[in-house]
This record gives C-alpha cells, sequence and structure tokens, in this order.
C-alpha cells in the first residue's frame, strides 16, 4: 500500500470515527446497556445503563456511553438524581442508569440513578473462625485461594499465612494471579472499613 | 484483617518488610528465636537472641510498649509460629513471624552477620519520614496557607462523600499520570482514609521533585467538610 493510500484510509476511518461519536441522539440500532451492565441487567428499551461522560449543567445535557456508543441526554431541575447530591459531582466514568422518554426530538431523562455500592449476602461472608480453620490447613489442602487487597506495604507487614496480595486498585491488573479453576472457593480480605 | 488479628491468629511478614525496617532505620524489635548457637553463628542485622526454649523468662525484656512492631524468625515455621503465639498472648498485636524464616531472608541475597547478639530490646516509636503531626495538618485544612496544597488520594467514590474544602482528589493510583495538576510552587499535604495510600503518593510526589508530606492517621470527612482524625 503506498503512502497516499494509507493516508486517506486513514482519513476515512478518522470521518467514520467522528461521524459515529456526533451522531449521538438517532439510530435505534446503537446499544442501551453497556455490556458490563448485562451481568446484572436486562435490557430495558426505556433505560440507557454504561458509563458517565461529561455532565453539562449550562447545557443540561449528560453523555453516558454504553459500549461502543455514546448518547447524549437532556435534564431539567425535575430529573429525579439517586445516588448523588447533584449530577456534577459523580465522578466521570461511574456506572449510572438514566430512565428517558423522547421529548422535542431528542432524549430526556426523567431519572439518573447512580451505581449503588455491590450488596454482598450474608451467606458469601466468612468470619475469623471458619478462616482460621481453612488457613490452618493451607490453601493447597483446604482448596481454597485468599487475597489481600490492601496496598503492597501494608501485606508486607502482616498478612494472614498463605495469602496472595492483589491491590484493589490494581485488581483489574492482576487477575491472571487468580487460579485457572473458576469453580475454586476465593476469600477476599482488606482492613476493613476504613 | 482487624478481626483476624483481634482473635490472635497468625500473622506472617515478608522480607521485603524485614529489609524495609533495617534499611530506613525503622523502630521495631527483631528477634532470633533459634537456639543461641545457631544465632551466634549468622543472624539477621539488629536481633536479639530469644530461644524459643527460653521465651518465657524474656518476657520483661520486650518494649513497654505494645504497639511495638516485633518480628520474629527461625530457621522452622513450627519454632516461628510458637514464638509469635507466646509474644501475641502477652498482648503485643503488632507482633509478626518472618514468612520462610532466615532461609528466605537469605535466598532474597540479604546478608547475615556472626558473633554476639544485642542484649537489650530498645524500642522508641518515631513517625515515618514524610508524615505531616495532626496538629500541624489541622491547622493547614482549616487556614489553607497558600503555600500548601491538600491533595486528596483516596478513590473518586470516597472522596464524592465528602471533601475538604480546596483539597484536589487525585487517586494514587493516577499521581503519575496527573502530575500536571499538582502545583510544583507548594508543598503537598497527601491525605486518604487510613495513611497508607497517602504514603504511597508522598513517595511518588517526592520521586516526582515534589515537596510534599503525608497525614499518617485514619480520618473521616463528612459532607460539609467536617472531619475526625484517630491517630493509632
Amino acid at each position: 500500500m503506498s503512502k497516499k493510500r494509507l493516508l486517506i484510509t486513514a482519513a476515512l476511518l478518522i470521518a467514520a470515527g467522528l461521524f459515529s461519536i456526533n451522531s449521538t441522539v438517532s439510530a435505534q440500532a446503537k446499544p442501551q446497556t453497556a455490556p458490563p451492565c448485562l451481568q446484572c441487567h436486562k435490557p430495558d428499551e426505556k433505560v440507557l445503563r454504561g458509563a458517565l461522560g461529561n455532565v453539562s449543567m449550562k447545557a443540561e445535557t449528560i453523555q453516558v456511553q454504553t459500549g461502543a456508543a455514546v448518547w447524549l441526554v437532556k435534564f431539567d431541575d425535575n430529573t429525579k438524581l439517586t445516588g448523588a447530591e447533584k449530577l456534577n459531582k459523580i465522578p466521570r466514568e461511574k456506572e449510572i442508569a438514566i430512565s428517558f422518554t423522547e421529548k422535542d426530538g431528542g432524549l430526556y431523562a426523567a431519572s439518573v440513578s447512580v451505581k449503588p455500592p455491590a450488596k454482598i449476602r450474608d451467606e458469601q461472608f466468612i468470619n475469623a473462625g471458619e478462616l482460621a480453620k481453612l488457613v490452618a490447613a493451607g490453601p493447597e489442602q483446604g482448596n481454597f485461594t485468599l487475597v489481600d487487597s490492601r496496598p503492597a506495604p501494608k501485606f508486607n507487614e502482616g498478612f494472614i499465612p498463605g495469602a496472595i496480595n492483589i491491590y484493589d486498585a490494581q485488581f483489574d491488573k492482576n487477575i491472571a494471579k487468580l487460579p485457572k479453576e473458576k469453580d475454586e472457593l476465593l476469600i477476599f480480605y482488606c482492613a476493613g472499613p476504613t | 484483617m482487624p478481626e483476624w488479628k483481634k482473635a490472635g491468629n497468625l500473622v506472617a511478614s515478608t522480607v521485603a518488610n524485614l529489609k524495609e525496617h533495617i534499611d530506613k532505620d525503622m523502630p521495631h524489635v527483631l528477634i532470633d528465636a533459634r537456639d543461641l548457637d545457631a544465632a551466634e553463628k549468622e543472624h539477621i542485622k539488629g536481633a536479639a537472641s530469644i530461644p524459643l526454649s527460653e521465651i518465657v523468662p524474656a518476657k520483661d525484656r520486650l518494649p513497654g510498649d505494645k504497639k511495638a512492631p516485633i518480628i520474629i524468625y527461625s530457621d522452622s515455621a513450627k519454632t516461628s509460629e510458637d514464638a509469635f503465639k507466646t509474644v501475641r498472648k502477652w498482648g503485643y498485636p503488632n507482633v509478626a513471624y518472618l514468612t520462610g524464616g532466615i532461609e528466605a531472608w537469605k535466598n532474597a541475597g540479604n546478608p547475615v552477620m556472626s558473633g554476639e547478639l544485642k542484649q537489650n530490646i530498645v524500642y522508641a516509636s518515631k513517625p515515618r519520614p514524610g508524615e505531616v503531626g495532626v496538629e500541624d495538618f489541622k491547622n493547614i485544612a482549616e487556614t489553607l496557607p497558600k503555600d500548601k496544597f491538600i491533595l486528596d488520594v483516596r478513590d473518586e467514590d470516597e472522596a464524592a462523600d465528602g471533601m475538604f474544602k480546596g483539597a484536589k482528589n487525585i487517586p494514587t493510583q493516577e499521581i503519575k499520570a496527573k502530575l500536571a495538576d499538582i502545583p510544583k510552587d507548594k508543598e503537598i499535604i497527601a491525605h486518604c482514609s487510613t495513611g497508607v495510600r497517602a504514603e504511597i503518593a508522598y513517595h511518588a510526589l517526592k520521586e516526582a521533585g515534589y515537596k510534599a508530606r503525608f497525614l499518617n492517621a485514619k480520618i473521616k470527612i463528612d459532607k460539609d467538610g467536617k472531619y475526625e482524625i484517630t491517630k493509632e
């Protein structure tokens, strides 16, 4: 491929990219739910679920990224907000859900809700006494992996015997440290509520 | 971890932690739990000899300050664990044994010494390098002097629950990428919720050429900017 053709191809690709970002309001085929949200939520034609993009308090618009697509939604004082004090106080990239209606040819947010912290069911907790029995047997005998989610310096200072260290903030990068057998028991601990 | 420790369960620590304490001259108590002969042949710098068989009468040699970090090592997991249990029962919550013992220490390329071990165990707590005093911190947070800059290094969702007025939020793990947002001409005062991440941030800032200190204490801040600091 010649240099010139490469450039043209690149320019076309960029133009295509820009076009897809600009065409926020139209197209029914655009995904309304970001793939990670689908793990717990069913797609709903009246709801957008994804990561928060820009919020303009002046233009009264909010962006939400639902996987490959970006939606632009109008809001006003009547938009119900749960999980945050103000729209511009929500951290960017935070998972949100917008219930919308169509209004004046665009989308209008009837409500915006911020994803609440994950709920953990009681039976998913292990107490120190039960853990001590497992730890006494050891990870191999007990067939479990114990993960210390604190930063490395805290782990180094004192950890539960047999634990491995994956700092929560670097968890995504270190998934390979988890056992390959996905049905193995995983136990996480940290420094408790801080 | 707090529940685990409170119940008196075994706590392990790493070679990296001991090395840091020795290299940076951080206060700690190091106990060699092997027999005296073995310890005199080779031991880790700064260790005191308390053989497991003679541990009971050695109780009075340990520091009065029960918060002292105590590290026990030997050449067998059993010996280290038994010594740990005894010291833990004496009421020292911050005792830990060295994983892998003296072998792991040597395998990591660290030096050992021979000869007599020290007799007296001396321990005095001291602030960690870069630590800002709690009163100093309060004063800075409340008066916000022009030459200081408060950096909240907690995650965004934690900061969303309440921050200091005038503070900026950049999570610890994003500092290196966002140095442009941190003023070079001010002293940076970093805080998180426990002191751990603030200390990591302090080192990152220092490495990048900033003048910085960090708050090594637990802190809670509510929506109105009201706060509560607990120093352990």
